[in-house]
């Protein structure tokens, strides 16, 4: 090559003219003016009026005579009722309970397990992590339908086994079920904090002559400690927000998120509804503000110079956190068993003869449910990564007016738990002028709006990874914001953007409390029709239910591995997947 | 043809931080400019603000006697080569250097004979259906200038397009970009850190610090007469002597110079900067009867360092560590040895006289 591309300069001074012909369209660029801050104002609008109005709904029902906003209105009458019936404030209580109870046992199963993975030699692990991340692929009442099966009055070991009256109905068996459903979310944390910190560390102070003891609570706890906040504090918003699980194992034992829907459903009484919805509010908003702050600290503790590399385990540490895993892995492995077993067998625990007649779905919905939640995802996939990607772009890399506020209202999502955001809908859009009121539409819209900040917070940090340079390098060969967004930055996210699908349609197929209120006569959600044939008495059928949805999200999950292999990014099962 | 770019009062804040005082300067059609200077001096900042990345806070950017301040970069019609060469990884050679024609809506047949000649014209046929990653550093980098010429933009930034690549190709390549502006004549403003990269390129040198031009002018000007202790140092290297000065007399300890021009400076305290090349070794490079006798000092060698044509001599003066280069062929005469004692020369003339010290480098 050498000397080789000097030869061939025959273009001269004189021929060297810019080619006005062909110059940059003056009206593409002045159209271009309009692109960023169209977006912005876009994207401002989509989260006002799909978040922040379905929330000012439930604040004027809850602090407004006849939900009549105006000062002469302003009442605490319905706080007041709460907070003297003894049955509604006891939902209080009980939802601080469990929620309390299963962050502690969360926060603690998941460290040693997080422990396991990243600080011992123990072999398995891609299995581990793996079963621990099951839970993901299947909505929050999995575990109770399980836990039902095992331990409930006709249990298989509870009755049949162990031939004993007690049963796990209540606040027992809403803890058990919340901890394995809480499980995979508290290990991404852990596990991202300790492959974070420095095993050096570990190392160093076992040099000075620290005795193993000493090392795990002076270095290791210490170090993790901002993820163990982290963690315990996402596990303690999911489980008081969360409302499939209480509501088929909870029996008379109610929580905020049953009282809600019992007060809606059952009583008609909205105000009631949205009045609890502002109570449920405030510990979710608590716990996520304190997460929010922890995160932040969590990443300022990531070195870059931690290196994963474990000096070999002693054997008996080995041995026992093998089992430990093991029994971990084996509770969640039972609880997915239970379910689909349970679906294919004639009468759990008598008749175990196979039959596939419980996915002759009994009730109205049925395989139709099965499809408009398919299609619904596959609508929230698209739509919920896309909007998300480019809401990222325009935010990270063009820095429009108000990209703080923006940024805030696009985090805000993560705060307020689901079934308030639905019963918000309900109560804002409620009315013949929303067109897409009672359609597949508003189920789309809320389930995206309710999973927005995941899906921003991951797009931007793609986006992050895209040198600047590239951006500008289009933009001075004169690349508008489209034909930039569309050829360059687009196609340099696809990986990113199909991961973001993934997520945002697994949380479409499984999600129960954003969407519940929102379906009607005509749109049944296969989530939703597993608690519909729960309550009927077709127990089994919801079992077949829940094991149609784990299949579909499988598959998809599929999708995405062999995509991202073909592509060629480097993937690690779920974890990444998240 | 390019056209005169013109720089008038600039100035650049970020918050309370001044990235770029005031600056003023005209590059000529044609020119070969280069902005030098250490890291966090401006230099990059006036480079985005040419480009339309940056916008200025006070003063003007001119081009072809129309302010474009408010001109977006796309309009520029500038060309820009990037550090990290910025080439699109998701499109092969070819679609890199056609993306700013299709931008242009140029007919594909045109397109193509353009994307042949910029191919040609940088050595880089039988790439052209290669992605970036399939390409050596030095092979991406000539595809960005490809892509940003072929555009036959107006005007030329580079920023530090060289400091990502290996010694070799870097050299290889400025002689490349040096061959393209001669033959383009086109403007051409480099932005670089590389004090040797500057002087090799540039018809005119800015030497910037602290967000202020030190001084403008041609490389052989800055190299024979730095204005400021600083420059002296930064392009090339210097040796430095904090002198006092009495009844016209520059003392450097126990020693005394005798020094051209000295009798201009009214200080006490003055600094005398020689050029290791610019010390004569006696007897060896300059004969004892033409040297001044003052100036003559044994020094023992602490260091020798080969470098091949030069060999780089440590010795101490005074306490201060000071290097002189000889040539290779100069010093194989004499083949000196750690300890050994040398006679060496201070030229008057080789001298510069500053007031200040910009910082007593280690």
């Amino acid at each position: 090559m050498d000397g080789h591309y000097l030869g061939a300069m025959n273009t001269t001074a004189e021929e060297y003219v810019v080619p006005v012909e062909y110059g940059i369209s003056s009206t593409r660029m002045e159209i271009d003016r309009f692109i960023v801050p169209t977006v912005t104002i876009f994207i401002a609008l989509l989260l006002f009026f799909f978040m922040l109005f379905p929330l000012w709904s439930i604040l004027q029902l809850s602090f407004f005579e006849g939900g009549q906003f105006g000062i002469a209105n302003f009442t605490l009458a319905n706080f007041k009722k709460y907070f003297t019936t003894s049955y509604t404030l006891n939902a209080l209580w009980h939802s601080l309970y469990v929620s309390v109870a299963t962050t502690i046992i969360v926060t603690i199963l998941v460290f040693f397990f997080a422990y396991a993975m990243t600080r011992t030699t123990i072999s398995g692990k891609t299995f581990f992590r793996n079963v621990i991340m099951m839970p993901l692929v299947a909505p929050s009442i999995i575990q109770a339908l399980a836990l039902i099966y095992l331990f409930g009055r006709n249990g298989l070991i509870t009755a049949h086994f162990l031939k004993i009256d007690w049963n796990i109905y209540g606040a027992t068996g809403i803890i058990v079920s919340e901890v394995l459903y809480c499980l995979p979310h508290a290990f991404v944390i852990l596990y991202t904090t300790l492959s974070a910190v420095d095993i050096r560390l570990d190392e160093a102070a076992e040099s000075l002559g620290a005795t193993p003891l000493k090392v795990f609570t002076r270095i290791t706890l210490p170090s993790a400690k901002y993820g163990i906040f982290s963690a315990a504090a996402l596990t303690f918003n999911l489980t008081i927000t969360d409302f499939g699980n209480p509501v088929v194992i909870g029996a008379d034992y109610n929580v905020l998120a049953t009282e809600i829907y019992a007060q809606v459903t059952n009583l008609y009484r909205f105000d009631l509804g949205a009045t609890i919805s502002i109570i449920l509010l405030v510990p979710s908003l608590m716990a996520f503000i304190l997460n929010y702050y922890i995160s932040r600290k969590t990443f300022a503790m990531i070195s870059g110079a931690a290196k994963p590399v474990i000096p070999p385990s002693r054997p008996l540490k080995k041995i026992s956190f093998t089992i430990y895993c093991c029994l971990v892995s084996f509770s969640i492995i039972i609880i997915f068993a239970t379910v689909v077993i349970g679906s294919f067998v004639k009468i759990w625990p008598y008749d175990w003869s196979l039959t596939l007649s419980h996915y002759k779905f009994p009730s109205i919905g049925g395989y139709s449910a099965i499809w408009t939640s398919v299609w619904v995802s596959i609508f929230v996939g698209i739509g919920g990564s896309f909007i998300t990607l480019v809401a990222g772009y325009v935010m990270e890399t063009r820095k429009p007016f108000f990209k703080q506020f923006i940024y805030l209202l696009s985090v805000m999502p993560a705060a307020i738990p689901g079934l308030v955001m639905g019963l918000g809908y309900i109560l804002a859009f409620n009315k013949p002028y929303y067109f897409f009121y009672g359609t597949p539409w508003i189920i789309v819209i809320n389930v995206i709006i309710c999973n927005f900040t995941l899906g921003i917070l991951s797009s931007i940090s793609n986006l992050r990874n895209i040198d600047p340079s590239i951006e500008e390098a289009s933009i001075s060969l004169g690349g508008d914001t489209i034909k930039t967004f569309f050829k360059i930055i687009f196609p340099l996210s696809r990986v990113a953007f199909f991961q973001n699908f993934v997520y945002f349609f697994m949380r479409s197929m499984t999600t129960i409390s954003a969407v519940i209120f929102l379906v009607s006569a005509t749109v049944h959600l296969a989530a939703i029709e597993i608690i519909m044939l729960d309550n009927d008495g077709w127990t089994a059928s919801a079992n077949a239910m829940c094991t149609c949805i784990i299949v579909i999200v499988l598959i998809m999950l599929g999708i995405l591995q062999i995509v991202s292999k073909k592509t060629g990014t480097h993937q690690e099962g779920l974890v990444s997947a998240l | 043809m390019s056209k005169k770019l013109v720089l008038e009062n600039v100035s650049k804040h970020f918050g309370s931080l001044i990235a770029v005082n005031n600056v003023s300067l005209d590059i000529m059609p044609g020119e070969f400019l280069c902005f030098l200077g250490p890291s966090g001096c401006g230099k990059t900042t006036i480079l985005r603000m040419i480009t339309g990345f940056e916008q200025v806070t006070a003063g003007n950017i001119i081009y072809d006697g129309k302010i474009i301040n408010d001109v977006i970069p796309q309009k520029r019609e500038f060309g820009i080569v990037f550090q990290s060469y910025a080439l699109f990884p998701n499109m092969t050679v070819n679609q890199n250097i056609a993306f700013g024609l299709k931008m242009r809506k140029m007919p594909q047949k045109l397109i193509d004979e353009r994307v042949n000649e910029m191919l040609g014209l940088l050595g880089l046929a039988g790439w052209d259906t290669h992605y970036p990653s399939q390409l050596s550093g030095g092979q991406q980098q000539r595809v960005a200038l490809g892509r940003a010429l072929a555009i036959k933009p107006s005007v030329l930034l580079l920023d530090e397009p060289l400091s990502a690549l290996d010694a070799k190709i870097r050299v290889r390549l400025r002689t490349v970009i040096k061959r393209l502006q001669e033959e383009l004549g086109i403007t051409m403003i480099y932005v670089t850190h590389d004090q040797e990269e500057a002087l090799a390129l540039a018809d005119r040198v800015v030497i910037m610090r602290d967000g202020e031009f030190r001084q403008i002018g041609s490389p052989f000007d800055i190299y024979k007469e730095p204005k400021t202790s600083f420059i002296a140092e930064f392009v090339g290297t210097s040796n430095f002597l904090t002198c006092t000065k009495k009844n016209g007399k520059i003392q450097f300890g126990r020693l005394e110079f005798v020094a051209a021009n000295s009798s201009d400076v009214a200080e006490e305290t003055v600094y005398l900067a020689i050029r290791p090349e610019n010390i004569e070794i006696v007897d060896v490079t300059v004969p004892a009867d033409n040297c001044v006798p003052s100036n003559i000092v044994e020094v023992e060698v602490e260091v020798i360092n080969f470098l091949g044509a030069v060999v780089r001599i440590t010795f101490f003066l005074e306490g201060e560590e000071m290097f002189v280069d000889l040539p290779e062929k100069e010093f194989e005469k004499i083949s000196l040895k750690r300890k050994d004692k040398v006679k060496l020369y201070f030229p008057p003339d080789a001298f510069h006289i500053y007031t200040e010290l910009f910082r007593k480098l280690i």
